[in-house]
């Protein structure tokens, strides 16, 4: 099976794009993640998961209307390609993998701990 | 400021921008701004410009920052085969002036490489000897009068050197004894040979200070007998074939025999140490008694060396001052005052004053033609290529429109300029390694003809390549690639935004003007040379020949003069000390009729029979011929003596007494001859006296009938030989003898002819690129003169006059630094030419005609152009 390169922020990223449907470009992102998970996201770090992302061919871009709001630059609008599906697919599943591995009693020691 | 659209910090966004990846650069300065904007909503301008610079500064990471070159992923290579194709067939289109350029950078590369050949050589003379820097020759400088200079010392002086201190390591003296005959046995058979380098009376010491191994014998032991010698591994090869040299034995003269001790490897080609025999000192006493004595300090023989190789620390002034005291010691008399001074082994070669091959300024000189010829090149390279550069033109628009960055379109033009350069050089490479024989006779070099595997020469050349192509490609590229496209595509650029008209102009003043002050040299050496060559030397010169005697013997003289004279091919023979001008002669101070005292001035001895006169047919004014005789009993003078001495009437000369050579010659005399050239026409004439002195006869000059000079001399050698049978036959034209008077001058022409040929080729090439810009910038004028009625000899005139304008020019700086050089040249004669206006005439005429010969076919071209046509252009 093909591995599948997905970074931690990426996979957010990723995920988020997913989320804003259509909608997603970066500073919606940004407030998104920002909103969701109570971090702040810089531009710098969006902006170069976001490229990588397109590179890798998980993402792809296409230029939006300019607004009066942006003085006149256009938006940039990213969507999840078939193969960025498969890639967070392909994350998720490797999760639950684990998470079912983990034996039950791991949750009741740590429970009888507290 | 507007509340809607407030601004970010300029210096950041414009930071930014600068840095920003261009494809990137619209989507997020929208980000920016979006955010930006609303921070400045909520938060208020001071903390919304923060925020932005904070992101800014964070934006500023790799995936982020603009790739240095645009379009990074393009490999270049494409691009330069297209350069390469497109200046390939460019320089094919235009092969005319492909051509020229070549042919103008080869020639001078040519001579730059032959010149950094040349200079390297001399630069590189005695280099490979231990401790070279401690290593001094002493020389000597003469106080008179005038302060002369020579290579050599009294013979005694390295002894005292030696033996009296300790300032040398090691001190060797050595006698040179140039052009000697040297007899040998081969195979049971005797055979002579003259070393034009003949021998040297050497000490051992020579060779520790010197790096001359042997490749046979020991050097602790090679010269120390007397008679014993060392040779080199050439001479061995040549004397004994493949014998061993060890042990034979080689005789000077017939009467210093030497038996080869040792073989040298052979001299490199880089050393003045020039004999190839070196044979032991003490034997020298058998040779000149008085130079091998300890006392010889009354005068300086030349060939008599002394080397030292010092202690380190010592200087060579110590030395100087050390070695004075020798002067009043034992010369306390002499008018002559000794200054021995000691000449660093590095200054040997390059000291003209004592005899060094290369004066360090004919090095300066040598370089600077080097790189005036260059530079000549790549001015007229850049001339020419300026001048086409409209041709050009639309090219370069196209490749500006299609996106071309300038810096592109510089390398292409480069590249261009680069091809011409290789081409060039390869050309020159070849030429040069053609060449470099001729320069080693020229120069009487001896560098080596694989000169080219030298890695020093290598570099040069990459070097001369790189230097080339940025000299002469960065103005043509920088003015081609600032084209404005659009100007370019529309046809619009004009020859005046080319500029440099008057640097063209300028450039031609100067080179015509150099190429004149040459055909001017060149003109007048001509002229002296022939003078000297035709001029009445007051006696016959033609078909005679100096032939040496064999030994002094007055028996065999007389019996060889006289089979001489039955040989039908010669007409008349007469004994004598020297010819009547010679390069070696004897001078003399006379006691004259009643005087007590000697006269002033100098005679020169002419000894010689009562054949003398006839032979050389000189012209008897007073008196009579000397009578024969075998000792001195009369005299006759030449007309020079008699007007020092203040006669008036020739006559009353006759039966005064003359004393020479301190009275052993004294005689009346009784004849007087018209004045006849004893030397070259550098000095006046001198007074001579003619006398019988047998034992004084060196030469049979012999008048041959001038038809079958070969078969004469042929004869001539046969009598010889039967008389003097162990010895060398040598014999010398009077003609060609006082030919090489002039030596010098001759070699001063060759190089003048020379230069004068590449400075007129050059000129060529300047003017050449001057009419191609003029014409292609008066196209149009032409035809409208045309349409206009004008004729073909108007459109000629309309270019000739600016020729003719600037040859004038020329003319006009090279007449006057021509007329001083040559007349400064001239100073050196006694007798000259005068400098004439036909010289000047003939300088100015023929560079009228190179001119017209090069830019005639142009000229005309354009002037019978059909204007319809040249109208069209553009």
């Amino acid at each position: 099976m093909k591995n599948f390169q997905l970074g931690e922020f990426e996979e957010i990223v990723i995920l988020t794009v997913g989320i804003l449907n259509n909608l997603a470009y970066s500073v919606a992102i940004k407030d998104e993640i920002e909103s969701r998970l109570k971090r702040t996201v810089s531009m710098g770090a969006l902006h170069t998961a976001l490229n990588r992302m397109e590179d890798k061919g998980y993402l792809k871009s296409f230029s939006g209307e300019a607004t009066e709001e942006r003085a006149g630059r256009p938006r940039r609008y990213f969507e999840i390609t078939a193969l960025g599906k498969k890639a967070i697919q392909y994350a998720k599943d490797t999760r639950d993998e684990l998470w079912a591995a983990i034996p039950e009693t791991i949750w009741q020691s740590n429970l009888a701990g507290i | 400021m507007n509340q809607r659209h407030p601004t970010p910090p300029k210096l950041f966004l414009r930071f930014f921008r600068w840095f920003c990846h261009p494809g990137m650069l619209d989507y997020i300065e929208g980000d920016l701004i979006e955010v930006y904007e609303r921070n400045f909503k909520t938060f208020g301008k001071r903390k919304a410009d923060w925020r932005f610079i904070k992101d800014v500064l964070l934006l500023f990471r790799p995936g982020i920052i603009r790739p240095r070159k645009p379009y990074q992923n393009l490999t270049p290579y494409g691009m330069y085969k297209s350069y390469f194709k497109i200046g390939w067939r460019t320089l094919l289109r235009n092969k005319e002036y492909t051509l020229i350029n070549i042919a103008g950078l080869a020639l001078s590369i040519t001579c730059c490489i032959l010149i950094f050949v040349l200079v390297k050589h001399h630069t590189g003379f005695d280099d490979f000897h231990q401790d070279k820097d401690r290593i001094y020759r002493v020389v000597t400088e003469q106080h008179r009068e005038s302060v002369s200079y020579v290579n050599s010392v009294p013979s005694p002086l390295g002894m005292v050197l030696r033996e009296n201190h300790t300032y040398g390591e090691k001190v060797a003296r050595m006698f040179h004894e140039a052009n000697t005959v040297i007899s040998f046995e081969r195979n049971g058979e005797k055979q002579l040979i003259k070393e034009p380098q003949g021998f040297a009376f050497t000490e051992p010491e020579f060779f520790d200070i010197f790096n001359f191994p042997l490749s046979k014998g020991n050097m602790k032991t090679a010269l120390k007998e007397p008679n014993t010698a060392i040779i080199t591994e050439r001479l061995a090869k040549k004397y004994f074939g493949e014998q061993n040299p060890i042990g034979q034995v080689i005789t000077y003269d017939n009467f210093l025999p030497f038996t080869i001790t040792g073989v040298l490897e052979d001299l490199p080609p880089n050393t003045d140490i020039s004999p190839e025999i070196f044979v032991s000192y003490s034997s020298m006493k058998d040779f000149n008694p008085w130079l091998a004595s300890d006392d010889a300090w009354g005068g300086i023989t030349g060939g008599m060396y002394c080397f030292t190789k010092l202690r380190s620390g010592v200087s060579p002034a110590e030395v100087e001052e050390a070695l004075q005291p020798y002067v009043k010691l034992h010369r306390p008399e002499s008018k002559n005052v000794h200054h021995y001074k000691l000449q660093a082994l590095s200054d040997v070669h390059f000291d003209g004053r004592y005899g060094g091959a290369m004066d360090k300024s004919d090095i300066g000189i040598l370089i600077a033609i080097g790189i005036f010829l260059l530079l000549t090149a790549c001015v007229n390279f850049v001339n020419l290529a300026t001048a086409q550069a409209l041709k050009r033109s639309k090219e370069v628009g196209v490749r500006k429109v299609l996106g071309s960055f300038r810096s592109q379109l510089f390398w292409q033009f480069i590249f261009e300029t680069a091809i011409i350069a290789i081409v060039s050089i390869l050309i020159a490479l070849v030429a040069a390694f053609a060449l470099v024989p001729y320069v080693n006779d020229f120069f009487s070099t001896q560098i080596p003809v694989n000169f080219l595997t030298d890695g020093t020469l290598v570099l040069f050349i990459i070097g001369l390549d790189i230097l080339i192509t940025l000299l002469a490609g960065c103005y043509p590229a920088f003015i081609l690639t600032g084209f404005k496209p659009v100007a370019a595509l529309k046809g619009k650029l004009s020859m005046q935004q080319l500029g440099g008209f008057n640097t063209r102009r300028s450039l031609i003043v100067m080179q015509f003007a150099i190429s004149q002050v040459l055909i001017i040299g060149v003109i007048v050496i001509m002229n002296q040379m022939r003078f000297a060559r035709e001029a009445e030397l007051g006696f016959d010169k033609e078909s005679i020949v100096m032939v040496r005697m064999g030994s002094d013997s007055l028996n065999t003289m007389q019996t060889l003069k006289n089979e001489f004279l039955r040989v039908p091919g010669i007409e008349k023979v007469s004994l004598c000390f020297a010819a009547p001008a010679s390069a070696g002669s004897w001078n003399n101070s006379i006691r004259f009729g009643t005087d007590t005292e000697e006269v002033s001035f100098r005679t020169n001895m002419k000894l010689a029979d009562a054949d003398y006169l006839s032979t050389f047919d000189l012209e008897l004014v007073a008196g009579r011929n000397l009578t024969p005789s075998d000792t001195v009993r009369e005299v006759v003078v030449n007309e020079a003596l008699l007007q020092n001495l203040g006669f008036t009437s020739y006559e009353d000369a006759l039966g005064e007494m003359i004393y020479a050579n301190g009275g052993e010659m004294t005689g009346p005399i009784v004849g007087v001859v018209e004045n006849f050239h004893d030397r070259s026409f550098h000095e006046g004439i001198s007074a001579a006296l003619i006398t019988t002195a047998s034992n004084m006869y060196f030469n049979y000059a012999i008048k041959i009938n001038g038809n079958s000079v070969k078969a004469t001399l042929a004869e001539i050698e046969t009598l010889w030989e039967e008389q003097y049978p162990d010895k060398m036959f040598e014999y010398e034209f009077v003609d060609e003898s006082i030919a090489q008077f002039y030596e010098a001058e001759d070699t001063l022409l060759k190089g003048i002819q020379f230069f004068s040929f590449i400075a007129i080729f050059i000129g060529c090439l300047g003017l050449y690129g001057l009419i191609s810009f003029m014409i292609s910038q008066k196209t149009k004028e032409v035809g409208i003169r045309k349409v206009m009625g004008g004729g073909v000899t108007h459109i000629i005139w309309l270019f000739g006059q600016e020729f003719v304008r600037l040859i004038i020019i020329a003319f006009l700086i090279a007449a006057p630094i021509g007329w001083w050089f040559m007349n400064q040249w001239l100073q050196d004669f006694e007798f000259k030419i005068t400098l004439d206006a036909w010289t000047f005439a003939m300088a100015i005429g023929s560079s009228i005609i190179i001119t017209a010969l090069t830019v005639g076919y142009q000229v005309f071209k354009v002037a019978y152009l059909n204007p319809v046509i040249s109208l069209k252009t553009e």
